[in-house]
């Protein structure tokens, strides 16, 4: 038994992360995609801040504004980002026990979530119109419209990584004893889940 | 079934995002519902950025950060909404 499944090995699925011994003081990944995913959070905090302005010179649009949002779309959209960053740590945990397929088809059920993310918002947005909802009804939808499809942007080209990554488990370049680019493109998927958990509520829930 | 970390958190987030979608469809505007939201939220983010990112032993800097952002804005929410008049005074050119 090799040391990466051997009981001194603990993982997310199999024991407590704290023991993780590859995250322990350390940057998980590389710094690059930390560059990147502070960069990403900077822009979506100037958002939220836009949007907190927005809110303060416009109450009464804020306040109705999420009445009219569907409601449903949000919270399957909530449900879809959540589980697919599920997935993603499962897979992330499967590679580290050797488990290439097992990774592979965690990695596509995590794809698989994000393609139901951009279908749903695409629902979501056909919904709109047929209810007269445009970017431009108000400042509320244009916040909205401003800050979903900048979100919808985010999963498209994240998904489009995980696929990236299901390919190089495939052709064995990410492997138990190295797959620091997963570990990479894990962190930014986990960052675009991160970013909805504010937009959610801050669109669909709170007035 | 035994149910590890993950489980539970993705559990635990589910649950969570059901209770706020309840309160988004039935709860009137009120600062004790901005509340509970703010802290659901800084609950969230810090549950995916301690077992899905990892970043819970991880390098102190990065985690502090991650963490960091999570209490900001979820206290800003809070703030923007008790100060709401002042914020629109004070952005008003």
């Amino acid at each position: 038994m090799n040391q990466a499944s051997s009981n001194t090995f603990h993982i997310n699925g199999c024991g407590s992360v704290t023991t993780e011994p590859e995250t322990i003081k350390k940057i998980p990944g590389n710094k690059a995609v930390w560059v990147a995913i502070f960069a990403e959070l900077s822009e979506f905090a100037v958002f939220f801040i836009a949007y907190f302005i927005a809110k303060a010179h416009n109450p009464i649009e804020f306040e109705q504004g999420p009445l009219q949002l569907n409601t449903l779309a949000g919270t399957l959209n909530t449900f879809a980002l959540i589980t697919s960053s599920y997935f993603v740590a499962k897979a992330l945990a499967a590679i580290r026990l050797n488990e290439p397929d097992k990774s592979i088809r965690y990695l596509s059920f995590a794809v698989f979530c994000g393609f139901c993310y951009l279908a749903i918002k695409y629902w979501e947005y056909h919904w709109n119109v047929d209810h007269g909802i445009r970017a431009n009804t108000n400042s509320f939808f244009s916040m909205y419209y401003y800050m979903t499809f900048n979100h919808l942007i985010h999963v498209t080209w994240a998904s489009c990584s995980l696929m990236w990554a299901i390919s190089q488990i495939k052709v064995g370049n990410y492997t138990q004893e190295r797959h620091l680019g997963l570990t990479a493109i894990a962190c930014y998927w986990h960052m675009v889940d991160l970013a909805w958990v504010i937009i959610f509520p801050l669109l669909y829930v709170l007035r | 079934m035994k149910l590890n970390k993950l489980d539970i958190t993705w559990l635990i987030l589910l649950v969570i995002t059901m209770l706020n979608a309840l309160v988004a469809e039935t709860a009137d505007p009120h600062l004790v519902i901005t509340t509970i939201i703010c802290f659901s939220i800084a609950y969230k983010g810090r549950r995916i950025i301690d077992y899905f990112m990892e970043l819970n032993q991880a390098n102190q800097t990065i985690r502090r950060l991650m963490h960091g952002y999570f209490y900001v804005f979820p206290a800003l929410i809070f703030l923007t909404d008790v100060f709401s008049e002042e914020l629109a005074v004070l952005t008003t050119f």
